[in-house]
């Protein structure tokens, strides 16, 4: 195998044995280089949509409902008009209405326009209902609770059996029928009944989801501001200024030029911020009626009730095996719960339905997905979309399926790991065996046969198990849409580079990997590279930051950009040196000749004006229209269960992934880590839990919503392979976002399996869950 | 009605006109016009808007601004030396890619700085029990605990210097 190993704990340092010969001071790929955004996010400098201070500034708030699905029969501002310091009220009655989409996804089949800034109707509790704009916040929330609301209350439903049983109150009056926000999604593939004929070995299994939310640190929040050419300029923390920008111009009437959206850092984002949401909407509008910039802030609460969980849902699943572990049939049942709006319901049942298909081989399958709404909160994008569910459900069976048949499950998943040429979820061979890597270079790492030896027969109070979940992930949205990357490259006349692009700055150190590509495909230092990004006006257009595209595909268009630079710096260099420019290359900054001889000239000696000749202008854009690459990992788990309190401590982790080509390997590690903590939060603790009898939220706050935080954290051991390099990324990259998130699911599970021979087919695995589970079977 | 206080913030002292129910954190961002501290919950779960306060931190969300009249604020403003000399801490959250996206970063930093002034040499533990109140959803805290415990043995290291 010729895998080369990433170190990513101490200060960027790699080992570089292994990785193209190269040597440290060759090219800026491979390299921690100082990422570009921590300077001014270390000393506080970094401006934030919600650091923005504007004259005249206005506060808006928004009045939630309190019942979960009912007709807003009277609406009554008057009062709250009436009060000193409210410059403006909108309600139903008094914003534009329009049809529109909650998901912004240009050519997307798979969003459904379902939503309204405000409806007459209420479809979940805490759904926003009316918003004002005051001098201070403090006089906004007051003018809210004087806004009198008369409900007339319609029958409700909160679960899956409640939204699919015969004659369930309908949430929307469109769709096909039965609360489902599209057709179900069917894949098949060969002959299921004949595979289960084939099969030594059946199982079935109904595995159940929670709710768990993205809780990015920075609360949802705009600002936004008409100037005097009754132009739109909002700053605002979201993954996907241009999805921003186009759906308020619809929904405003007014064209793209005159709506500009801003963005510079944001506080994370996970996917749950690629929504356009209502505050988005009321903000450009109660600056529009009081002529004055207004900024619109939720609260922690808030992010819960006008936010983006993940997809709760339900799966049957259930796969024939022979006897020598190949795996005959599969066949699944998938429903969704997306709440009150279908956002990117549809989107996430797709990719996790279809997702089914890979992961472990399987000739005869046939799936089925379905996406339901409920009157709940709106479930939507976040990190791992849609796969995180329904992998997680998969690898449990496959490590049942282990144990049924006497088998290691390395060995069983490595016999049945998806490989090169195999077709991937997208339709695409997949190109190397990044999973088989992944699995064999884990197993060795952690020592596995032994350790797994060392769990048999334990009898204390704490019980420890050992546990390996795969996954894999497809860079960009392809083939759900038909996605771009774009990128423009100047270089400026003292030989310097400005990149500009629309991808958002999560915090993932994108821009900084954008850079390097730039830097290594012009041959000029990374600290040479600048980067323009987050103004819609300025940068070149862009679908969003998510579907872990963006080093992938933007970084690809920007290498496309720096490759046509490099060629109108070498043909300003010719001019020069009267050379041939084919005979001249850029190395470490210099322009060369490729034989070695004659002079050479400094890339700003190149650029720059001499008598005669004006400095040069060199401009260049790139655009790429990827379709897939998957990456994959493996993520090996040590558990120890308390079996008195039914706690369960993950003591461990040792994530393997293979990524092609890890651009920057600390910040790569960085996304591992985080995914980490993510998955292990959404496994073991965190679940947005609706009360079922009326609607209510129940836990929508960092006290009762529990995240992993830094005492629950494991040590965790990453390790990044670049076996299966992709030849559509940049210098064979693939993404890196979503991955760390899915793996570690099933990871645990199997480790708790593996400690208290208790099977969990739900997440999260509560202590409560473990105590009733272990008093069930002891 | 609003009352003046006097607060000595980041060495500084100013005079600032409050409201009695407006927190340390607002008037910090707003009326000091300092907004590297974060609002990421309001209600002091998060740590975002963590300060030194008279040499303790504390989530300045939870302090009313009419409280701190005649005190010491240590903001993330604050935390650097000189406009070009960062602090150790702040210079190894840069070299161990310790922040993310970056809300939580001046909370946590605040909090290591006021761990290391009291504990110099923390273990690995107390690290993650000092930071037991700020949430960092990115990171998964791996690399922010590196980076203290390189910090601290690097202050150690220049405190042995300057002692020999």
């Amino acid at each position: 195998m010729n895998a080369s190993v990433i170190d990513t704990t101490a200060k960027g340092a790699v080992e570089t044995e292994g990785r193209d010969g190269r040597g440290e001071d060759d090219g800026t790929i491979g390299r921690s280089v100082k990422r570009q955004d921590l300077l001014e996010k270390a000393t506080g400098h970094a401006k934030f949509a919600g650091d923005i201070v504007l004259p005249g500034m206005l506060h808006g708030k928004i009045k939630r409902s309190d019942v979960a699905h009912a007709r807003i029969r009277r609406i009554d501002t008057s009062k709250a008009l009436a009060l000193p310091g409210v410059k403006a009220v909108l309600t139903h009655e008094n914003v534009p209405r329009v049809l529109h989409y909650g998901s912004p996804h240009p050519r997307s089949a798979s969003v459904t326009r379902d939503q309204y800034i405000f409806d007459n109707k209420v479809r979940y509790w805490g759904e926003g209902i009316a918003a004002v704009a005051a001098i201070s916040e403090e006089i906004a929330e007051e003018a809210l609770d004087l806004i009198e609301v008369e409900y007339e209350e319609l029958p409700a439903v909160f679960t899956l059996d409640e939204a699919t049983a015969a004659d369930a109150p309908q949430v929307h009056d469109r769709g096909p029928g039965g609360n489902q926000v599209i057709d179900p999604i069917r894949v098949s593939r060969g002959d299921v009944d004949s595979g289960f004929a084939e099969a030594d070995l059946i199982l079935e299994g109904e595995f159940e989801f929670g709710r768990p939310t993205a809780c990015y640190m920075e609360p949802n929040i705009c600002v936004s501001q008409w100037d005097g050419n009754d132009k739109l300029t909002m700053w605002s923390s979201t993954q996907t200024a241009f999805m921003v920008r186009g759906i308020l111009a619809e929904v405003l009437g007014v064209p793209l030029n005159r709506v500009r959206v801003l963005v510079d850092h944001m506080g994370g984002g996970f996917g749950a911020k690629q929504d356009l949401f209502q505050h988005e909407f009321l903000c450009a509008l109660l600056a529009r009626e009081t002529r004055r910039p207004v900024r619109m802030e939720f609260s922690r609460k808030e992010t819960f009730l006008g936010g983006r969980s993940r997809h709760p849902g339900t799966m049957y699943l259930k796969q024939g095996f022979r006897r020598d572990g190949t795996i005959t049939a599969r066949q699944a049942r998938i429903t969704l719960n997306t709440g009150a709006y279908g956002s990117h319901g549809p989107g996430v049942t797709t990719v996790g339905t279809t997702a089914l298909t890979s992961l472990y081989r399987c000739n005869n399958v046939d799936l089925e997905g379905r996406c339901i709404y409920t009157n709940t909160p709106i479930a939507g994008a976040f990190r791992g979309y849609g796969v995180v569910q329904v992998y997680y459900g998969l690898d449990i069976q496959l490590d049942e399926a282990a144990e049924a048949l006497g088998m290691d499950p390395v060995e069983l998943k490595l016999r049945n790991a998806v490989r090169e040429g195999d077709l991937a979820p997208s339709g695409h061979p997949i190109i190397g065996h990044g999973l088989e890597d992944c699995l064999r270079r884990g197993a060795e790492e952690v020592n596995w046969g032994p350790v797994r030896q060392a769990t048999r027969n334990q009898d204390g109070v704490y019980r420890r198990g050992w546990g390996v979940g795969c996954e894999m992930h497809g860079s960009s949205a392809y083939p759900g849409i038909k996605e771009q990357g774009n990128a423009t490259v100047k270089m400026n006349e003292d030989g310097t580079v400005t990149l500009l692009t629309g991808a958002a700055g999560l915090g993932t150190g994108a821009h900084t990997a954008l850079a390097q590509i730039v830097a290594e495909e012009l041959g000029v230092a990374f600290e040479d590279v600048s980067v323009v990004h987050g103004d819609t006006d300025i940068v070149p257009w862009d679908i969003g930051a998510f579907a872990s595209h963006t080093t992938f595909m933007v970084g690809r268009a920007a290498q496309q950009a720096a490759a046509d630079i490099r060629q109108q710096l070498l043909a300003q260099a010719a001019l020069r040196l009267e050379r041939d420019a084919a005979d001249l290359a850029v190395r470490r900054g210099r322009i060369v000749a490729v034989d070695g001889s004659g002079s050479s000239l400094s890339v700003r000696e190149a650029v720059s004006p001499t008598p005669g000749i004006p400095a040069a202008h060199l401009i260049a854009n790139g655009t790429y229209t990827p379709t897939k690459s998957y990456s994959f990992a493996a993520h090996f788990v040590e558990v120890e269960v308390d079996t008195e309190t039914g706690q369960i401590r993950v003591l461990q982790v040792v994530p393997v992934h293979e990524f092609g080509k890890v651009i920057h390997p600390v910040a790569a590690a960085g996304q591992i880590e985080g995914g980490i903590q993510q998955g292990i939060g959404h496994t073991l603790s965190e679940d947005y839990v609706v009360d079922t009898s009326n609607g209510r939220s129940l836990n929508a706050g960092f006290v009762d919503y529990k995240m992993p935080l830094a005492m629950d954290m494991p040590p965790i051991r990453t390790i990044m392979l670049e076996t299966a390099p992709d030849p559509g990324g940049p210098f064979g990259a693939k993404g890196i976002g979503e991955d760390p998130i899915i793996a570690i699911g099933p990871a645990i599970a199997n480790a708790v399996y593996d400690a208290i021979g208790v099977r969990f087919h739900c997440y999260p695995i509560t202590p409560e869950r473990v105590i009733n589970a272990l008093a069930g079977t002891d | 009605m609003k009352r003046m206080i006097t607060v000595t913030i980041n060495g500084e002292e100013q005079e600032l006109a409050v409201e009695p129910y407006r927190s340390l954190l607002d008037t910090l961002r707003v009326e000091a016009g300092l907004t590297g501290s974060k609002k990421g919950c309001n209600v002091g779960d998060c740590g975002a808007c963590t300060v030194i306060l008279d040499g303790r931190p504390v989530n300045s969300c939870l302090v009313l601004a009419a409280e701190v009249d005649n005190c010491d604020v240590r903001t993330i403003e604050g935390l650097q030396h000189a406009p070009d000399r960062v602090h150790a801490l702040q210079d190894n959250f840069m070299q161990y890619g310790a922040a993310q996206c970056g809300f939580c970063t001046p909370g946590i930093l605040i909090m290591g700085k006021a761990l290391l002034d009291e504990n110099p040499d923390p273990t690995e533990d107390e690290i993650r029990f000092a930071l037991a109140g700020n949430i960092c959803r990115c990171t998964g805290y791996t690399k922010i605990i590196e980076a203290i415990r390189h910090t601290a043995r690097q202050l150690a290291e220049e405190r042995q210097g300057v002692e020999s």
